[in-house]
């Protein structure tokens, strides 16, 4: 992570100029970051060795059938009443759940705690058990052998034995232990006393531990038994809503009615949902007390001999930091999915640090505003840009007693006090700067870094790489850690690693489930083909890689399909936020369309003017914005968004692109869809595959993407450009001479184009794309004759 | 009928009853209609236009003007009329005769005449199959015969697909039916091992709905019976009196020839009829011979009834291209692997996905999207019938639909256009003047100046040579 060359350069210029560059540079530092870390390879220290054990590899010995397909049939029975169970389990981990089965809402949420979610589309959902997942279930109380045998019942047919033996493999050391802050010492909390035997055996840990007087020798445990804690309920539900138990009391007579659900499994059900909550109730547990100092040293060791700790945090007995003055306002509601994430947090009376996947516009804010408050210490919020900044302290506001003097932001362009306040917002760039700061930085580090914080909020966890992470937290001390985020994926698969740098993954909401019930919004999505003009076919054929991008995107029909889109929707009311990655189309587009757009060297202010005028001024209908805004803008009024390039085949871009219109529309409940997201694509080019690639994420969560071969009415638009070869040839010359424009010509944004209505006109996206007529653009079919292939050669006669 | 067959060559070509007999010569014709049964069924297959025209000239004795059909009925239906006349004429069924005074006249044929006055009216001969004076002491149940026939079947495609070993009946099929499948090219010897594999045919025609599997496999049967020893009219004659049985009644053989015991022993292998022993006499016609010609009524499907209709929608597609079968059996999964790779088989499902790869597999083959999509409706899980699916009239998700069309339409991008080479020009005068020529009578395909070629199309060929002619001529 080198520093970027150019910060060095900025002691000369202007005063505000300078701190544009050096925000700057610190963006591009963090975004150094991110890809160096993804060329890093060692990572693996700080990550158990079970975890590392991949039960894909279990079913290797299966032989293939005739088919080429993985045969199961001899490795399980199925069972007389298979009908009535809901699942099936394959000995490479994968879990099929019918999700029309009666006891589908007891499987998934079983099923959720347990594995990973590969697909939920309609029908059949498909789930992965891992190591990791597995340690998240054990995190949250669930037991080994509670884990099997609900398993089984679930099941159609038997268990194959390699799920069993790599259950308890992964869950019989994991989650036993626990490192606990209570009444401002650490102590190792375990309710099996031979685990603690068994660490205590360690030569490390045996340093590690503290021992107050001499007489406590030995295995000595500290015994005590919990009482019941009441689990913290959370903002205007206090006194009403009772926790589980409550809930599950009305759905029972429903399910009891239908009679086909077996009763071994409804009762094991109730038992584990229980056990959940109360699994403290009335627990033994020993404990022995550990240095403070050695904390990290210990942590690792735990690692090493595979029983990672848990890092609970006992906030309401901790009297050293100070409550803090914050409360739920008693407007905040929180969603049902909301209650359940924060109660797999906050189950036994104690935080927990993990991550919470959440879709975008769920209500992410509101988790970690209510997490805050349920704390009451000190809090710490992380977030990837200054305008994310902005808007958490705006979430603050609205949903807590917090006011201005409580939150503090520590951004290169806002530096507010941070003495005496409770919140910090700021950035990881922010925190992991390695360059020379401004006094008063330096000054606000220092602060930071003498804090014991309660809780620390991690925004947008997935974007950050566990090198910096880890930075993150040398300089950070918190006792509790709770990661936000959409999308629990990376391209490099490294993401598992967090599970063990925060915590393990606490819930993830279903996105169609979230969208049946209209808590985002229902969204169509589509990708549009254009086809290449043979002119920019040709040179893309011929020309050199880094070009061919830029043909692509520049692509004259490309141009038109969005023109024409954005045009549709401008008349049809709709507020549009059209994406690209690469900023010579960017500015191209929006300066020949005369819209404003948002790039990196925008300044803040600026931006937060546009973003302020797209919000409220009826005028202003459409952004261009290029990667930046990718996360954290929140734009609720966003209901249409359009992607011209994208970053190369990045399923997690894709979402959060598609995150940004998900927030819940207003009469939602009108039409079928209430959103669009349309992904621009130059036919027969690269983008193609990448579209592909990027949309495997949303396909997997049950999303389906429409292809528009034809946009009807297009050809009948005279008021498109690029209508003409002529055009269209200056565009390629344009294109052409394009190496080293890049950006220097830094325009203002163009002022707002003409006045529109603003009334939403209804309409379908098929009446738009064609489809009333005809959505296939039909070549003419000629004889299948043409196509021979060898495979087939027997056949033809 | 719904398959698109683009090419007889390469792909399978599923003629109804009407196709059928029209490809036949006028003298075989003559004889099919000496079986009152067989007029019937004609009749039936006939466009309702036709079918009026018939009935109100089957009891006048002589020619009627064609101008008197023809003003039967509206001026609007001049199409549909004259398009009922052909049909007639095609069958044979009617034929123009001269009346005094020259008008042309159509005459119904005598022999259909007759014998269609006996199948609605009673009389003639006997129908060689009669009904049982004597109720059976042990009547076989409706749901008994469907399954019967649906095993028997199953047996036939099973052995297509090759899995008759693990077949769990355990039969296989009489070297009678193999021969059928051979004729009927959906099966292929090869020449080196003598073993017996699937043609491309053989793979559409697992696709098509049962119904059209057995009329497809009946009318090859029909093809093949003369090398039998058995009469073409004979056994259409019987397969129609079967077709327009009662289901769950059963029937005597009592009285018919040995070749017609004989074509009755292939229904029974086919599970067209069921027989408790070879020897008795009394038989049952299933489910599969009822209305065995209309192609298009669904009341043949083996599925109607409550319990089958589960095992018929075993299918799930869903919006990431994953296939969830509810299946056990190998015929079922052979079915999918043709367009999908399967991925795993658990004891009663079977899971596989659509891939570009896999479906462009089964383009290969001749298949065509509309067969593939058409069968994954025609299977789909009585789940997936959900109210969006209502709305767009499939069950199946509109993306996987869409893309399989598209993937389709990927491999037709081509357009063909028949044209005329000019090369060789001796100058780039020549070269632009003809060019100029071609292209301002919009007959130019495609040229290039330095290689000095252009391609004109075909009709506008004979212009241009002219031209150039007179062109030469003129300049040397």
């Amino acid at each position: 992570m080198g520093p970027p060359k150019k910060s060095k350069r900025d002691s000369k210029g202007g005063f505000s100029d300078k701190f544009a560059k050096k925000r700057r540079a610190e963006d591009e530092a963090y975004t150094q970051l991110v890809e160096e870390n993804d060329n890093d390879n060692n990572e693996a220290d700080g990550v158990p060795g079970a975890a590392a054990k991949n039960v894909e590899k279990n079913d290797e010995t299966i032989q293939d059938d005739e088919f080429g397909a993985k045969d199961y049939r001899s490795q399980m029975q199925l069972k007389p009443d298979h009908q009535n169970r809901p699942l099936w389990v394959a000995p490479n981990g994968h879990i099929f759940l019918e999700s029309f089965s009666p006891v589908y809402k007891h499987a998934h949420d079983f099923l959720i705690a347990i594995s990973e979610p590969v697909c939920r589309p309609e029908h059949i959902h498909e789930y992965k058990l891992t190591a990791y997942s597995l340690y998240a279930a054990v995190s949250v109380g669930l037991q080994t052998h509670d884990i099997i045998e609900y398993l089984k019942r679930l099941s159609k047919t038997s268990i194959p034995e390699g799920i069993v033996q790599f259950i308890q493999l992964c869950t019989l050391s994991y989650g036993k232990v626990k490192l606990v802050l209570k009444h401002n010492r650490y102590f190792i909390e375990s309710p099996h006393p031979e685990v603690l035997q068994k660490l205590l055996k360690d030569p490390v840990i045996q340093q590690c531990r503290l021992k107050r007087d001499e007489t406590d020798l030995g295995d000595n445990f500290i015994t005590n038994v919990t009482d019941k804690k009441a689990v913290p309920s959370f903002g205007a539900k206090a006194a009403g809503a009772a926790p589980a138990p409550g809930t599950e009391a009305t759905d029972k007579p429903a399910e009891g009615a239908t009679t086909t659900v077996p009763d071994d499994i409804t009762n094991f059900y109730d038992k584990i949902d229980n056990e959940e909550d109360e699994d403290e109730a009335n627990l033994k547990t020993v404990s022995f007390e550990v240095n403070q100092e050695k904390i990290e040293v210990l942590q690792k060791r735990c690692i090493e001999i595979e029983h990672p700790l848990l890092a609970e945090y006992d906030f309401r007995n901790d009297t050293i930091n100070p409550d803090i003055n914050i409360d739920l306002k008693p407007a905040a509601v929180l969603r049902p999915y909301q209650e359940k994430s924060l109660r797999k947090m906050f189950g036994n009376g104690r935080a927990r640090s993990g991550v919470i996947v959440l879709p975008c516009g769920a209500g992410k804010s509101l988790v970690g505003v209510t997490a805050c408050c349920t704390v009451r210490k000190r809090a710490l919020v992380l977030c990837n840009s200054g305008v994310s900044v902005e808007q958490w302290k705006q979430q603050f506001k609205m949903w807590s007693t917090a006011d201005d003097s409580m939150i503090c932001r520590f951004t290169s362009e806002a530096k507010d006090k941070p003495m005496g306040c409770g919140i910090l917002v700021t950035t990881y760039s922010m925190i992991t700067h390695t360059q020379k700061r401004s006094w008063e930085a330096e000054q606000t580090m220092r602060w930071l870094q003498e804090q014991e914080w309660g809780i620390m909020v991690l925004d947008e966890v997935h974007t950050i790489p566990a090198k910096m992470f880890r930075r993150v937290l040398t300089i950070v001390q918190s006792h509790c850690k709770l990661g936000l985020t959409a999308t629990l994926l990376r391209e490099d698969d490294k993401i598992a690693d967090l599970n063990f740098l925060i915590g393990p993954k606490l819930y993830e909401a279903n996105w169609l489930e979230l969208q049946k019930k209209g808590f985002i919004a229902r969204v169509q999505c589509a990708e549009v083909w254009c086809p290449m003009s043979p002119e920019f076919y040709r040179e893309y054929l011929t020309c050199k890689t880094s070009k061919k991008m830029l043909l692509y995107v520049m692509n004259p029909s490309k141009f038109r399909s969005c023109q024409y889109l954005i045009k549709y929707h401008e008349r049809r009311g709709d507020k549009t936020i059209v994406f690209s990655d690469n900023v010579f189309a960017l500015k191209h587009y929006a300066i020949k369309m005369n819209k404003p757009f948002i790039y990196g060297p925008t300044s803040q202010n600026e931006r937060i003017q546009i973003l302020q005028n797209f919000k409220f001024n009826p005028k202003v209908n459409t952004i261009f914005v290029s990667k930046v805004a990718d996360t954290s803008f929140d734009l609720p009024e966003a209901n249409v968004l359009i992607q011209i390039s994208s970053h190369g085949g990045s399923r997690r871009q894709e979402a959060q692109r598609l995150g940004r219109i998900l927030r819940a529309k207003k009469g939602a409940i009108a039409e079928e869809y209430n959103a669009f997201f349309y992904t621009l694509v130059s036919q027969d080019t690269m983008e193609m595959n990448y579209s592909r690639k990027r949309q495997r994420f949303l396909v997997n969560q049950g999303y389906s993407y429409k292809v528009i071969t034809h946009l009807a009415g297009m050809d009948q638009d005279s008021d498109l450009f690029y209508k003409n070869r002529e055009e269209q040839g200056q565009l390629l010359q344009q294109v052409l001479a394009a190496t080293d424009m890049d950006c220097e010509d830094e325009r203002l944004p163009g002022e707002i184009g003409a006045p529109r209505a603003g009334s939403s006109k209804k309409g379908g996206l098929g009446s738009m794309s064609g489809a009333d007529d005809a959505v296939y653009y039909e070549y003419k079919k000629k004889s299948n004759n043409a196509h021979a292939h060898p495979l087939f050669k027997k056949f033809r006669s | 009928m719904s398959v698109e067959s683009k090419s007889k060559f390469t792909n399978i070509e599923i003629k109804d009853f009407r196709q059928y007999l029209r490809e036949k010569p006028a003298d075989i014709l003559e004889k099919l209609y000496n079986y009152s049964s067989i007029c019937l069924a004609v009749y039936r297959e006939l466009p309702e236009i036709a079918r009026q025209f018939v009935i109100r000239i089957l009891f006048v004795e002589q020619p009627v003007p064609q101008a008197v059909v023809a003003s039967w009925g509206s001026k609007h239906y001049a199409k549909e009329q004259s398009n009922a006349c052909t049909v007639l004429s095609e069958l044979n069924v009617w034929r123009p005769a001269a009346i005094p005074g020259g008008l042309p006249a159509w005459e119904l044929s005598p022999t259909f005449k007759k014998n269609l006055k006996i199948a609605l009216l009673g009389g003639g001969r006997p129908w060689s199959m009669t009904s049982f004076m004597d109720g059976d002491t042990k009547p076989r149940e409706i749901s008994f015969l469907d399954n019967y026939a649906k095993s028997r079947w199953s047996c036939v495609l099973h052995y297509m697909v090759g899995a008759s070993a693990t077949n769990p009946e355990g039969e296989g099929i009489s070297p009678d039916a193999v021969r059928i499948l051979l004729h009927a090219n959906l099966m292929k010897r090869d020449d080196s091992d003598g073993s017996v594999a699937i043609t491309r045919q053989g793979f559409q025609f697992l696709l098509l709905s049962t119904q059209a599997q057995v009329w497809h496999f009946m009318l090859q049967y029909l093809d093949t019976c003369e090398q039998r020893g058995l009469n073409l009219a004979e056994c259409l004659s019987l397969l129609f009196q079967i077709s327009f049985s009662t289901l769950g009644r059963d029937y005597s053989s009592e009285g018919m020839s040995q070749g017609m015991l004989t074509f009755l022993q292939h229904l029974r292998e086919f599970g067209l009829v069921y027989q408790r022993r070879r020897k008795e006499c009394r038989f049952y016609p299933t489910r599969l011979a009822l209305n065995i010609s209309n192609l298009n009524s669904s009341s043949r499907n083996l599925g109607t009834d409550e319990d089958n209709a589960k095992e018929r929608g075993y299918i799930v597609v869903e919006t990431n291209y994953r296939i969830y079968a509810y299946t056990e059996s190998t015929l079922q999964t052979a079915l999918l692997t043709i367009f999908a790779d399967i991925l795993y088989r658990f004891p009663n499902l079977v899971v596989a996905v659509l891939t570009r790869e896999s479906v462009r597999q089964a383009f290969r083959g001749g298949i065509t999207a509309n067969q593939i999509i058409k069968y994954l409706e025609q299977y789909a899980h009585p789940d997936m019938y959900t109210e969006t699916a209502i709305v767009s009239k499939s069950p199946l998700p509109p993306t996987i639909v869409d893309q399989i069309k598209l993937w389709e339409n990927e491999r037709n991008r081509f357009t063909y256009t028949e044209g005329v080479v000019y090369n060789q020009f001796l100058s780039q005068a020549d070269f632009i003047t003809l060019r100029d020529y071609a292209q301002s009578i919009n007959v130019l395909v495609w040229q290039n100046e330095r290689s000095r070629t252009m391609v004109v199309t075909k009709n506008g060929h004979e212009d241009v040579k002219k031209f150039w002619k007179r062109y030469s001529k003129s300049g040397s």
